[in-house]
Formats: structure tokens, sequence, C-alpha cells
């Protein structure tokens, strides 16, 4: 029988009923009292001199309270980037200053230049029509080819536009290079991993204010993790102490990556709120998150998979442009080098592996990882390669992989591109996958489709990742400048309920409802004893946030530390009131027994005890009950799976449709199956609307004509088919304390080149080979009339 | 600025409005009811849907004056008489229908609109009716159990 | 992008030409243009209402002309700023020619915009650029032939574009002249 409570159980997440009421409280829902809005005056050429800035006629607009320009913020720093990467040559990345403000040019379409304060957003908006710019255009790069071939320079830091050239393993270089020369067979594929906006229901919002009397400064932000904005903004923009300096991070409406990052927008409003002596709230609209959001992807690439006669892969060569944009956001330099080259052994064999980073800057908007953030380029790269060269070698695409996937007796398996995999199944994967799809009746399916004048396609992806991010060491050894353990408070109120702080973010995941589950099972409470505050620098300990699939990973890590210390202290002062040794003093369900009698005593003793020392030995134990954790993980976990895909293209048209879709995934533990399943669908739909639909693409001048959910494609009801979906296959992770690994990113890794896959699959007989993503009716059209001519 | 009047979630309410305050603005700003959301600025998100007249409208896409004179309900007046969740409310916890909640009251209130016209919808046509309700966490799948189950509950 | 087209214009060359350097028919002739100033003997300024898709916005900017080969040829272009809602640019290079029946009149323009112009109408732009154009030569057609109606009309498809100009403006430009 399915448990209804702790681990295991499909508790229905408490946090749904103020957001099914109307009474969520994200941060424009916030209005503090005598609050001012602003509004970003943005650039709308891609790249451009700023001879001057008038602000004269809308300073004396009515309602107007301040205008700030760059001038205004000279003494504060530049949004900083918090990842470092060193080059080839040994050099570090080229890292422009990225201004709150635009000082003296423009970088990008949506570039913010002066900032309207005024009573009400509509008089701000009005106030800002009335600033005279002076641009002087500039020939804008948007093109990466272009950008690295002499075209126009975005910063003088980086006369070529690349930000750092990067190879990994160089060591490997001379290895693969030789036998790419002498394999049996080579497959080359030359791909794109398109350019996508994370596009969060929620726009960015960020309310600023300052207390003078207390000389206070608080930040209310859409954030995944509000220590780090704490600590960027604080220590390297605003200097303000950060004991003086509050975020807070509310309900937050999805954020996919997009919301981990510091952005000039909460560094403005925090520090113009002292600057105007009131709040000042700025709320993004649709058209500017397009333009001020951290965008994903964009990665061009070549790839070269050798093969011996058998189909063993021998050494794979990837060489990459990544789109840097054109400024460093928060974690962007990491995307394209550690969370990318690391997963290129994928869940195979492959001996020897190079890749060669370019990062560049072009005159867009900045790119920063979206959910997955490097291995879905990692995936995509190397699934489709796999299928193409199981076409070209006669090979079953689903023998092919199964031919190089690790064994599962190989773990630990140190792949040959630094990371060393604890645990896997991925044949076990394979085999669910193939089973639900129901491959044994394919072919009558194909013959339907055939019949009603469809193209029908098979699709097969498998897929790793290395999430649970990370451990500090080994991210510090590469290059990040922040730690990334995870934190956590467990306090047990006197009459026995818990609060649990974490450093860990919920902005969708439902962590109020699963850490609960975690806390019951341990305490062996109700989880409705137990509450899980997050989201606010004044009541959580220092915490990293969320991305990364690394929440139960890592912060699920620190609350179970947290509470096992609770355990030990509540077995001393069970001990205490028991008389008796607390080696002899055991804890289950609730109740702290001495073993082998029948003396036991509640839960709700100890912690009254705790609060209430009348009779406690002080000179061995301090009164109260509560522990903080910090826990740094020993290793990335590393979740896999297999997805198959099935697709019905009109050749006519060009229109792709999802049949069906399956995937098993291995995510070891699972604490609740209903929000595991609920993360996978979503993280299919979003690497499906990648494959399928979104694109956002930039005109020749830098202007972004995919700004509005009109002309970028989001996925909706109707493009998207129910899922089927399993988790069954657990292989636990071998070193955190709940055996899990994170299941937030996997959909959005596996599906893309599942559902390419499944199109090339369709129109393989027509002589079509590959189609880059979005599959639109256009791009299949065009792809199904160049191979027949 | 023009006076308006409207009855929303039953009770009468009245206030002064620029011509081009839009209905959602009115909710959010002068009437604190911060359940309706907005996500785009070119109505096609669907996370501002209210009802006016008893039909599912994207508050963002009518000004304020436009519904002087209506009957509004928002996601505030779907709950029961006793503040447990409704019908359509309680399909979508229990089929985890909402992960980040942003665009559950748009979701909820097209899903009431739904079920009024079409007591028994297949698959096909809930994920139809859904095309202007944008979801960017959900998948859609489970909103569709739950809007399934919602009617099998008879809301 | 870019648009070319043509026009019989049933009047003399010198005509058109001199039709074609007269402000008062540039700013008739110029869908939703509210003013126009002569500022020198090649440049004006104007500001001009127009409706892109969801965005309408009223652009202030300089027209200049250029490229000038009396009785034959020149370039008109203009660039036009719409505050939130972006800037427009745009040019025709114009030929004229004699012909049976009176001038023929050829242009390839082209246009560009930026902002939100270029981020929420981008599919409608195109089209909206081409119309625009073809509307100014219909225009001008219209009033150097003085077919009142047809620039009735045309004026009729523009009432998006802000205050209908003067009623005299609407009468034929040859017969303003004249009368």
């Amino acid at each position: 029988m399915p448990k209804d409570q702790g681990i295991g159980a499909s508790s229905k997440r408490r946090e749904d009923v103020r957001f099914l009421t109307g009474k969520g409280q994200y941060t424009d829902d916030i209005n503090r009292p005598g609050q001012t809005y602003a509004y970003f005056l943005r650039s709308n050429v891609a790249h451009g001199k700023i001879n001057g800035i008038d602000t004269s006629a809308a300073a004396s607009a009515p309602g107007v309270v301040g205008i700030f320009t760059a001038k205004d913020l000279e003494a504060a720093g530049g949004v900083p980037c918090g990842w470092q990467v060193t080059d080839k040559h040994g050099e570090p990345m080229k890292e422009p200053k990225h201004p709150i403000l635009a000082e003296g040019k423009v970088c990008h379409v949506g570039d913010p230049i002066a900032a309207v304060i005024a009573e009400s957003l509509n008089q701000a908006r009005d106030a800002a029509e009335l600033i005279d710019l002076d641009i002087e255009e500039l020939p804008p790069v948007i093109d990466m080819r272009a950008a690295i071939s002499g075209g126009p320079t975005v910063h003088d830091e980086a006369p070529d536009n690349i930000c750092f050239d990067w190879d990994f393993i160089a060591d490997n270089k001379e290895a693969v290079d030789q036998a790419i020369a002498g394999a049996h067979h080579v497959t080359t594929l030359t791909l794109t991993n398109n350019r996508l906006v994370a596009n969060a229901v929620e726009p960015r919002c960020a309310i600023g204010e300052y207390d003078a009397a207390r000389d206070e400064h608080t930040l209310y932000t859409t954030s995944q993790n509000p220590h780090v904005i704490r600590l960027l903004m604080g220590a390297f923009v605003l200097s303000i102490p950060e004991h003086k300096l509050r975020v807070v991070a509310p309900d937050v409406g999805g954020g996919f990556g997009s919301k981990i990052y510091h952005y000039a927008e909460e560094a403005f409003v925090t520090w113009a709120a002292k600057a105007v002596g009131r709040p000042i709230k700025w709320t993004a609209d649709r058209s500017e998150s397009f333009m001020s959001d951290a965008q994903g992807r964009d990665h061009q690439t070549k790839v070269e998979l050798a093969l011996d006669e058998n189909g063993k892969f021998l050494a794979l060569r990837c060489e990459t442009l990544a789109n840097m944009g054109a400024y460093l956001s928060t974690f962007a330099p990491c995307v394209p080098t550690y969370l990318h080259g690391t997963l290129l052994s994928g869940n195979y064999t492959t001996p020897v592996i190079h890749t060669n980073v370019k990062a560049v800057f072009t005159n867009t908007v900045p790119v920063d990882a979206y959910r997955g953030a490097g291995r879905p380029e990692a995936t995509f790269q190397l699934e489709r390669t796999i299928d193409k060269a199981a076409r070209e070698m006669g090979i079953d695409p689903v023998e092919l992989r199964k031919r190089n996937f690790i064994a599962p007796d190989a773990f630990p398996y140190q792949t040959p591109v630094a990371v060393q995999y604890d645990t896997g199944n991925y044949g076990a994967t394979m085999d669910k996958a193939v089973a639900m799809a129901d491959l044994d009746s394919y072919a009558a399916r194909k013959t339907a489709s055939e019949a009603k004048g469809k193209r029908r396609g098979l699709g097969i992806a498998s897929y790793i990742e290395a999430c649970g991010i990370a451990p500090s060491s080994l991210v510090g050894a590469l290059g990040a400048r922040a730690g990334l353990y995870e934190a956590a408070t467990v306090r047990v109120n006197p009459t026995g309920n818990v609060a649990v702080m974490t450093g860990s973010h919920s902005h969708g995941q439902g962590h109020e409802t699963t850490f609960a589950q975690v806390v019951a099972e341990m305490l062996g409470c109700d989880e409705a004893n137990v509450d899980i505050v997050h989201g606010d620098t004044a009541k959580i300990p220092f915490g990293m946030g969320t991305y990364g699939s690394r929440s139960i990973a890592v912060g699920g890590s620190a609350i179970v530390r947290s509470v096992e210390k609770i355990i030990e202290k509540g077995k001393k002062i069970a001990a205490h009131l028991m008389e008796a040794a607390e080696a002899d003093v055991t804890f289950a369900d609730g109740q702290f027994s001495v073993a082998g009698t029948d003396k036991s005593v509640d839960w709700g003793t100890v912690a009254l005890t705790a609060y209430v020392p009348h009779n406690f030995p002080h000179e061995t134990l301090e009164p109260g009950l509560e522990e903080t954790s910090f826990y740094d993980p020993a290793n990335f976990t590393y979740p896999a799976g297999a997805y198959i895909c099935e697709v019905e293209v009109d050749a006519d048209t060009g229109k792709v449709d999802i049949a069906s879709f399956v995937a098993a995934d291995d995510f070891g533990n699972v604490i609740n199956p209903m929000i595991v399943e609920g993360q996978v669908h979503g993280g299919l739909t979003q690497g499906l609307g990648q494959a399928l639909l979104e694109n956002c693409v930039y005109d020749e001048n830098g202007q972004l004509v995919s700004a509005s959910l009109m002309d970028y494609a989001m996925p909706r009801a109707d493009d998207m088919p129910s899922f089927g979906v399993d988790h069954s296959c657990q292989t636990p992770c071998t070193h955190n304390p709940l055996g899990v690994k994170g299941c937030g990113e996997a959909g959005a890794i596996g599906s893309p080149p599942a559902l390419v896959n499944a199109v090339v699959d369709a129109l393989s007989d027509l002589g079509v080979t590959h189609i880059d993503m979005p599959v639109s009716p256009g791009r299949v059209w065009a792809a199904i009339q160049a191979a027949q001519n | 600025m023009p006076s308006i009047s409207m009855t929303v979630n039953g009770k009468s309410v009245s206030g002064e409005v620029e011509g081009r305050t839009l209905l959602v603005q009115f909710l959010r700003e002068d009437l604190g009811l911060t359940g309706t959301h907005v996500g785009c600025d070119t109505s096609q998100c669907g996370a501002c849907v209210v009802h006016v007249n008893g039909e599912s409208v994207k508050a963002c896409t009518m000004l304020a004056a436009s519904a002087d004179g209506a009957e509004v309900a928002t996601i505030e007046g779907m709950a029961n008489a006793d503040g447990s969740l409704g019908v359509i409310q309680q399909a979508f916890q229990d089929h985890h229908g909402l992960q980040c909640g942003f665009c559950t009251p748009g979701m909820v209130m097209s899903a009431a609109d739904l079920l009024q016209k079409n007591k028994n919808p297949s698959e096909g046509e809930i994920r139809e009716w859904l095309e202007g309700n944008i979801c960017r966490c959900t998948g859609y799948h489970n909103i569709v159990k739950a809007i399934q189950a919602a009617a099998a509950a008879g809301a | 992008m870019e648009m070319q087209g043509e026009r019989l214009i049933e009047a003399s060359r010198n005509e058109v030409w001199t039709a074609l350097n007269d402000p008062e028919v540039l700013k008739s002739c110029i869908p939703g243009c509210e003013e126009m100033e002569k500022t020198s003997a090649t440049e004006f300024t104007a500001t001009v209402v127009q409706k892109v898709g969801p965005v309408k916005a009223r652009f202030k900017g300089a027209v200049e002309l250029s490229d000038i080969v009396p009785g034959e040829s020149y370039t008109i272009s203009g660039e036009g700023k719409g505050g939130a809602a972006g800037f427009a640019r745009g040019g025709a290079k114009v030929t004229l020619a004699d012909q049976d029946g009176g001038t023929l009149l050829s242009y390839a323009a082209e246009a560009r915009v930026g902002g939100k112009l270029a981020q929420l109408g981008n599919r409608l732009i195109n089209g909206f650029a081409k119309k625009v154009a073809a509307d100014f030569f219909d225009r001008f057609q219209a009033v150097v032939q003085g077919d009142t109606p047809e620039a009735e009309k045309a004026d009729a498809d523009a009432a998006e574009g802000g205050d209908a100009p003067p009623e005299e403006q609407k009468k034929g430009w040859l017969k303003r002249m004249i009368s």
C-alpha cells in the first residue's frame, strides 16, 4: 500500500492552497507605504555610442521623483560575473564591465540607459518619453562567426570578440585526433542549439526600500537565490554591508535559470530607494523580459564521432561557438564549459574526448543557464550524432547505444572528461523506455500513419546529467567564485512542532511539501507539524538557492544533517529524563526509548524539556533544540534515462505532431512521486518546445524580432501530448544521505534529441539527415525539398 | 477621471480610473485582488483571465471602464462559502495541476468557463480550450487531468 | 525590406517633379502626416502618426531630399523617433520618365524599424511598409491628377493615422495651383 505521509508518499502540495485561492504573494503583489515606480528607458539599437542624454524636459513632467543615468551611479560597481574560466593559453576570460545603466555606449537592444522614478508607473513611462537621447548608431555584430572573423567589436577588452578560447581536456587532443584519423568510421554533424527565452510566466520584479533610521536596505525580488543576490549586490555592486541588506524572494512564479542571476534592475532600485528616500517598485512587462532576462543555449557545434567496425565509440571531438551576448551574466562562462564539456561522455564508454569552446561576445541580450544549462547542449550533440552514426552504419539505434553504455558493474566510472559517475544502469532505463513505447507494434502504427498520408518517425535518446550542484572544492578548482553547499536550520519549538529554514528556494518545485515529508519521516511526526521557511535572508541561514536540480540532493541533505543532530540532542535529553545511558537510547516513530526496557519518553516531552530546562544537566547540555548544518556534496549526482518519441510528419506542409512520448528516468530515490512526475512533464515540455517551436531571433541589425509571446512560440496545451513517465529504475546516489539525484532538468535535457531523431527518422528515406531546431514546418519542408533536389 | 462601479465576486465596488486603466490594473491595484496576474502585454499568456458577466475574459485586454456595471468574478471568489477549495481548485491540487502557481488563477478561471459550456470535454477539447493560457511549469499534462477530474466531479 | 513600384501619372514630367518638391503635397501624401515644415531647401521636419499591429505611435523626425537630379530623380528619406514605440527609417529612390499619357514614376523604397515596433510588429512590418509606400504614391498620383475621390479614399484608408487633413488639401494639387 502506498504511504500517505513521509518519504515516498505523493503528499498533496500544501502551497497549492494559497496559489489556488489567489493568496500567493509574488513580488508584484507587494506594495510598500509611499512606494514609487521605476521605468527604464532602454536602447532600441543594438550598438551605439551615447553622445548625450537630456533629461531636463522629463524632470519637470508630472509626478517625477527622480531621473538617473550612469553618471549618478559612478560609485557603484558593475554587475559581477560569478565564474571565471581560464582559457587555453592560461589567460583569464575577458570580463568587460557590465554597468547598471549604460556608460557611454549601448551594447544590445534593451540595454538600460536611464531610469525614471515617479509617483505612478504611467507617469514614469510618460516622462521617459520626454528624455532626449543622442545615440550614434554603430555597426552591430549579431552572428557569432562574423564576430570572430573581423566583425565589429563589442568591447575594447576583447577586440576579436572572444571572451575565452577553452580546450578540454587539452591533454586528450592528440589521442582524439589520432583515433579519428585512423577510425573505421567517422560520423560528422554540424548543428545549432537554438537560442531560447526562459519566459517564466511571472515577469521579473524588484522593490527597493531603505530604512534611514536603521540604515537598512531591503530588496524584494523575483530570485531563485536571495543570499547569492545579497552577496553579489552588497559586496560587489553597491558596497552595502551584508548585515544591512535584506533580500526577500517571496513566492516566485517560475525561474528555469533566468532568475538565478543578479540583474541591474535589482541593484538600481536598491540604490535609488535610498537616493529618493522612498520605496521603488519595478515590474518588467513581457517585452522588457525578452530584452533583459538572460537568454539560454545558442551554441553552434561541429561534432565528430569515431567508431570501430562494431560500432564501439573510439573518440569524440566537439568544436563549439557559445554566444555570451553583450555582457557576462552571473554564471554564463560555466555553461558552455564545466556544465557542458564534462558531460560529453554521456552514458557511454568513449575512451577519449576533446572539446574546444570559444565563447563569443555579440550585440545581443546576455546568455546564461536555462533549464539544463550546458547539459542539453552536450546531450543534443551526442544523441544526434549517435543517431546519425547508427543510420550510416546500419545498426539499430537502441542497439548502438547499448553496445556503448557503461556497464552497471563499472561504477564508480571515471570518464575522460573529469567527472566520476557514482552509479547508474543505463540499459535498465532503455529497456524500460522500449517497453513503455510498445515498439513491437510500431510497424502497425507506422502503417496507420501512412494510410492517413503522414510519415511516422521514431526517435531514441539517452541522457545523463550532472546535477546536485555541486562540490565546492571541485567548482572552486573550475573557476567558481562561490561555494555550492546548502544550509538548513531545523528549529524544534517548545511544543514539538518544527520550523525548517532552508537556503533552497521554491519557485514551483514544491519544497514546502517535499522537505516536510523528509523531516516528518525522520522524526516520525505528522507532516502538518513541519513548516518550511525559505526565501528571506533575514530568516534563513546563508544558502545558495535553487538551480541545477540541487534542492533535494544538496538542500535536502542539509536538512537531513540538521535533523540527525536534533535527534542526537534529543537522545541526550531523553537519556537524562529516563536516567539512562545515552548510548542505550533509541529513537523511532516519535518516541525515545531505552533499548531492552519499556521506558520511553515522547517527542513532545523532550522538546518541552529542552525549552523548560528546570531539571537539566546544564554542565553538559545547552537548553534549546535547534541545529544548523551546511552540507557540501562529495560529488555531483548523475540522473540518467532513456526517452522515446514518436512523431507524425505531414511532408506536404512540414508540420510535425508529437504522437507519443515516453520517459524512463533514474533519479535514485524519490521523495514525492507526484511532484517528480510533474517536474518531468514540465522539463519534457520545455525540451520539446525547444525542439519543435521556440526560437529567439535577432535580425541583422540586432533587433529582437521574437520579443513577444505572439512571435516567440511557447508550447501550448494543444502542442503537447500526454506523457508516459516512469522512475522505477532506481540506482540510489551513493554519496548523499537520501540517495536522491534530482529531477528538475532531466526532461529538458533528453527530449530535444529524441524529437529531432524522430523527425529525421520519418524523413530519412527522402535523404534528410539533419534539421536544426526548432523543426518548424518551414524548416521541415525546406529540408525535404533540399534532400530531394 | 471617470468613476466606475461593478460587482466583483458578489460585492459592489467603485473607483476612479484613468481612461487607459486596464481591468486587471483596477482589480490588482485599486481593489487589492492580486490573485489575478499579469504575465504578458499581448493578451497571450492568460494569467489574467477573469469572468465578466459569466464569460472568461483576459483582464489585460479590457479597459476597467469597459467593465463598468459588469459582474466580475476572480480567483478570489472561486472557493466554497466555508473557505474550502471549490471543485476545480481541489482537482488542481489533487492532480498536481500547478507548480509555481502564477498561471494558475487564469487556468482555473478558463477551466471554469469551459466546464460551464461543456460538462464533459475530451482531452483534445480541453487542450484546444487552453490554447490561450500558457503554463511554463507543468507541461499541461496534469492540468488536463485536473480538468477531466473536475468534470467528472460535476464542476 | 525593399519595395518597388511604379505609377503612370497623367501630368507632365515637370508638373510631377514640382509636386515632388512641394511640402504641402508631401504632407498630404505621407500617410498619417500631421505636420510638416520646410527647414531648408531639401529638409523638412515632420510628425507622423502610424499604427503597426498593436503599436501606435507619433513619430517625430526629419525628412530629407538627396541625390537630386532636377526633373528626373531624387531620394526621399526620413527617420522618425516614436518614443517607447521605437524608431522607423525609410527612404525611396524616385525616378521620372516621359511616357505616353503622362509621366512614369518608379520607386524603389526600403524601410527599417527598431525597438518595440520591431519586437511586436515584425510579422506585420513587411506588409505594412509596402502598404505605406503604395499609399504614398497612390495619394501622390491622385493629388497630382486631381482625382479627389481617390485621395479621399486614400485618406480614409489611413484614417488610423490621425486627424484628417484640411478639406482643401483633398482638392487636386493642380486645381489648387490654378484656383
